[in-house]
């Protein structure tokens, strides 16, 4: 597939005004220094107010605002609404620890963070930095997700609902819930900012399988360490033989079927920063969704495109992720990533070929702390395989800063679980 | 008469399920709608889950030898299961987990008919009941309350499951809970799974987070052995007796006994000789741990050292593993008096005398009493798992585990071979038990590795095949030639190893999914257990299983050569909801 990002800038450097002439040397000089600028894309106006219907007949006053298969669909008759953009404020205590923190924190020439202890790594992101797509990328692994948080927590059922859907429109079920703490980030919760000896781990994460019957109680305990040459660890309950197994984290293609996702795939891009090379593509206005209503979305079966939501225009930044590992599985991976909320609202991955292969979009929807204050969370998140037809929806609203004990991100709950039970 | 009563209850058991089930299923809505309120309605709806599964398996034996027998059956397993399960979560620190299983079996009329043939002792044996695998009664199969008095503390006390170790397939340090081995296919987990097959215990487990962070945890456990005389210790399928629990030593065959022709005289390997007479008839019986002796405990520690997650762990009580259980030489009996002038009254019998002991002056045993017996053990158990990942530049990318279980001083059969007066065998004089006791250590290593195979999976190349190897061994240290195992007298050899492979993967979205495991013992046996399950994409319920159990070797050696004449296929048809 072709790059989505055109140059702006032809290379003919022949000019001429009649009746005008211009040092042709000074021309030449501007043309040269203009060809081996970086190709940036400028957030454009866009003309879309809320209440606009968009459509099939119009469909070009949304192109690179959205993934190209979702475009298609609009081409072929998908329509939606325009709304008034959501705007979120990141909580205080995120705001001030960027504050006090950023100014020290440094990325060494090999991509490694250095000084990081709260808050956004690097607050004003310069375009014309050399390393402005790893500082993007830190950015974007340390935006704001709550001291801990339950996917799943503020749905309806308490739990992540998942459809794996076929190319034919089959549709199967499943559903989880994942809890997720961050030890030594920790803004509201005591104590803060690190739970004492848990300096060493940047995130824990327990996964619960609820539904259907076979899969529930399997369960996965996963940990990332702060140290970017330690693999992660992984544990794997099954119930079937009621053993916990180790698992190797190191196969991160592997596809979590049958959902269309890999393990990098959770929250967008979950891999180590420091295996990847990034590249700042510049910055455009998309089209997203933060304030869905129906949770999950209402849908025609068997299709993953929402019926009654609307779409609103959001400020993001292009990020371009590209393997350091030639085998890896995707050459490369772009992120659509929010200005404010450093949230993934598309990401689009391509083939080794360069045709597109996977498109995944997410909404969020505003949830409340426990102290009331609002804040946003993942709501609804849809990843289309384009070659293979098939699709996955899941909805998988969070509930932040819940008062868990910490002994639940370890092995003896995984040994007490039971199918369908709740851990917490 | 009889036959019509059989059919009253063939038909009343699926109508008592029937209405369980039905009740079950409906309860949500009549409780939701209940008089009790809304809080109710609300608590019911958020802390109360329901689930469960509805399953039918059909076994048809495959097996070449049975053009052999004539008597054989092909259709040797219909077995229908019903779990329901449920969940209640009535504060984050007290939970309830309940479910019950219902299996209903029905009978085989040829089934019945080769189970009345047997070859020696002749006369010996007879059909099993038209109920033996039925489940029915409506008692909990789990059932546990879940406490936590604080956050690093969790108490589970009921009816449950404890499951220690590392191993797939084979078990070596999950013998806590006994298991039953009358259903199942031995050394085929994609039949059953060990989930499947084992026996809920009443008891208390208990555990106690010292530091989260490196997964300290102390475990301990308590059985008070509550539960009924068969299910303390493994429910066995040997090849020539179950006991079906109305009449200790009544021999009962049953799907997995070996076929009437081939059946081989139970316990005549450690009887023949007693005393001067050259052959007595073996008088055996399975002899189950007494009502508030079979008691188990135990406790464990787990620590992580940085990668290396760590297990020590002690467990004592009842070894309940069938393999592993003995005859017992409990003495001469029914004598036959000696003509003669020291003839013994013949009216009194000499009765019951010890082993090794002569016989009363005047008598002659003509019979030798064999009690089949679990030993009561210690068992110091150890397991570790590691991540391996890339050296030198070489990406070894596996997950390495391993569990050891040493038994001091366990008991095995031991006999004199060759056997005086020209038998094959005979009892060991230096052993008037038939018993010697030796230290037994067992391990295991596993290797699980995911990896890609492209080219045999066109459907996603991405979706990894997850492969497992593991090596078995058990080594009895002071080996002697004669120690023997007791069901066929195979020769158990100092050191015995088992390798098992298992790959396993999907297709098509995981709609189509294969598992492939297969054991083998350096003996010459071998068992192959291919799986390939359907799980439709339309319907996350509905799962179909093609399973088959193909054995060879030599047999009667070994974990599986005994069961060389039993290959099978399964049909298995799951609804989950």
């Amino acid at each position: 597939m072709k790059s989505m990002v055109k140059s702006k800038y032809s290379t003919d450097f022949r000019f001429s005004i009649l009746d005008f002439r211009f040092p042709i040397s000074l021309l030449l000089l501007g043309l040269i220094l203009l060809l081996f600028q970086p190709v940036i894309i400028q957030a454009a106006e866009v003309d879309l107010k809320p209440g606009d219907t968009i459509g099939p007949n119009n469909w070009q006053k949304i192109q690179d605002m959205v993934g190209p298969n979702f475009l298609e669909r609009v081409k072929r008759g998908y329509t939606f609404q325009i709304k008034e953009s959501k705007k979120f404020k990141p909580p205080r205590e995120y705001v001030e620890a960027t504050e006090k923190y950023s100014g020290g924190v440094r990325l060494a020439s090999n991509g490694y963070l250095e000084n990081y202890v709260l808050g956004l790594p690097f607050a004003k992101p310069d375009p014309n930095d050399p390393q402005a797509g790893e500082k993007l990328a830190w950015n974007f692994y340390w935006r704001w997700l709550g001291d801990n948080y339950k996917t799943g927590g503020a749905t309806k059922t308490g739990q992540i609902i998942r459809y794996a859907i076929e190319k034919n429109g089959d549709e199967r079920r499943s559903d989880l819930v994942t809890y997720t703490i961050f030890p030594h980030t920790r803004y509201m919760l005591d104590p803060k900012p690190v739970l004492p000896g848990y300096e060493h781990i940047d995130w824990m994460q327990l996964r619960v399988v609820g539904y259907p019957r076979d899969s529930a109680g399997v369960s996965t305990f996963g940990i990332r360490y702060t140290d970017p040459d330690k693999a992660d660890d992984l544990y794997i309950y099954i119930p079937a033989i009621r053993r916990i197994r180790r698992g190797t984290t190191t196969q991160r293609c592997q596809t979590l079927a049958p959902s269309e996702f890999n393990l990098d795939d959770i929250n967008s891009f979950n891999a180590k920063v420091t295996n990847f090379n990034y590249k700042f593509l510049g910055e455009k206005k998309v089209l997203t969704n933060f304030t869905e209503e129906g949770l999950p979305f209402r849908r025609k079966k068997g299709d993953y495109l929402p019926l009654d939501e609307k779409w609103e225009v959001q400020d993001v930044y292009v990020l371009e992720i590209t393997p350091k590992d030639p085998s890896y599985c995707y050459p490369r991976k772009v992120l659509w990533i929010d200005k404010t909320t450093w949230e993934s609202t598309w990401t689009l991955i391509w083939d080794k070929k360069g045709d597109l292969w996977k498109e995944q979009f997410a909404f969020r929807t505003p949830v409340k702390l426990p102290d009331g204050r609002e804040v946003w969370s993942v709501a609804t998140v849809v990843i289309v395989n384009v070659q293979n037809g098939r699709s996955t929806v899941l909805t998988a609203v969070r509930a932040h800063n819940k008062d868990y004990p910490t002994s639940l991100w370890s092995l003896a709950t995984m040994q007490r679980m039971m199918r369908g039970g709740s851990v917490e | 008469m009889q036959r019509r009563v059989g059919m009253k209850q063939r038909i009343k058991l699926p109508l008592q399920i029937a209405g369980f089930a039905l009740a079950f299923l409906l309860a949500g809505q009549v409780m939701a709608a209940s008089l009790l309120g809304e809080g109710f309605e609300k608590f019911f709806k958020e802390k109360i889950r329901f689930g469960g599964f509805v399953e039918n398996i059909t076994g048809l034996s495959v097996g070449q030898e049975h053009f052999q027998f004539s008597t054989s059956p092909r259709f040797v397993m219909n077995r229908f299961t019903f779990q329901p399960e449920t969940n209640i979560n009535f504060h984050r620190r007290v939970k309830l987990f309940i479910s019950w299983r219902f299996v209903v079996e029905p009978r085989y009329s040829m089934e019945t008919k080769i189970r009345r043939r047997s070859v020696a002792p002749a006369g010996s044996g007879g059909s099993l009941p038209g109920d033996f695998y039925n489940e029915t009664k409506g008692v909990p199969w789990e059932a546990v309350l879940d406490l936590s008095p604080s956050d690093n503390l969790q108490i589970r006390l009921g009816r449950q499951f404890i499951s220690w170790g590392e191993t797939d397939g084979l078990r070596i340090l999950d013998v806590i809970n006994p298991r039953d081995n009358t259903m199942f296919a031995p050394a085929a987990p994609n039949v059953f799974t060990l989930d499947e097959t084992r026996i809920p215990q009443w008891g208390l487990r208990m555990w106690y987070t010292v530091r989260p962070v490196s997964n300290t945890i102390f475990e301990f456990f308590a059985n008070p052995g509550f539960d009924p005389k068969k299910k303390r210790v493994d429910d066995i399928s040997p090849g020539n007796d179950i006991g079906d629990g109305k009449a200790d030593g009544d021999a009962r065959f049953g799907r997995w006994s070996a076929q009437a022709e081939t059946r081989i005289p139970f316990g005549r390997l450690f009887a023949n000789p007693l005393g001067p007479v050259p052959v007595v008839v073996p008088i055996t019986a399975r002899r189950y741990p007494d009502a508030g002796d079979n008691w188990k405990i135990g406790a464990r520690f787990t620590h992580n050292f940085g990668a290396l997650n760590v297990g020590l762990g002690y467990i004592w009580g009842f070894n309940p593993q069938g393999l592993d259980m003995v005859f017992k030489k409990k003495g001469g009996v029914g004598c036959l008096p000696i003509p003669g002038p020291l003839q013994g009254d013949p009216t009194r019998g000499c009765g019951l005398f010890p082993p090794g002991a002569p016989a009363p002056v005047g008598f002659v045993p003509t019979a030798v009493r064999l009690d089949l017996i679990n030993d009561r053990t210690s068992i110091f158990a150890g397991q570790f798992n590691y991540p391996l990942g890339t050296y030198y530049g070489i990406p070894v990318k596996t997950a390495l585990r391993g569990e050891v279980a040493f038994y001091p001083s366990k008991p095995f059969n031991i006999s004199k071979f060759p056997g005086p007066t020209g038998l094959r065998a005979g009892p060991d004089p230096n052993y008037s038990d038939s018993i010697v006791e030796r230290n037994n250590l067992r391990y295991s290593l596993g290797f699980d590795r995911t990896t890609f195979i492209p080219f045999l999976h066109p459907d996603d190349p991405w979706r990894a095949f997850r492969m497992s190897f593991q090596i078995f061994q058990s080594v009895i240290l002071g080996h002697k030639d004669g120690i023997r195992n007791f069901f066929n007298a195979g020769r158990i050899n100092k050191v015995q190893t088992a390798l098992t492979f298992r790959v396993n993967t999907g297709y098509l979205g995981d709609t189509i999914i294969p598992d492939f495991f297969i054991l083998y013992e350096p003996l010459g046996n071998w068992v192959i257990n291919p799986a390939v399950s359907y799980a439709p994409p339309w319907n996350e319920r509905i799962k179909v299983s093609l399973v088959a159990a193909i054995y060879n070797g030599t047999k009667f050696t070994g974990l599986t050569g005994f069961f060389t004449q039993k290959d099978t296929v399964f049909l298995k048809l799951r609804y989950q909801f």
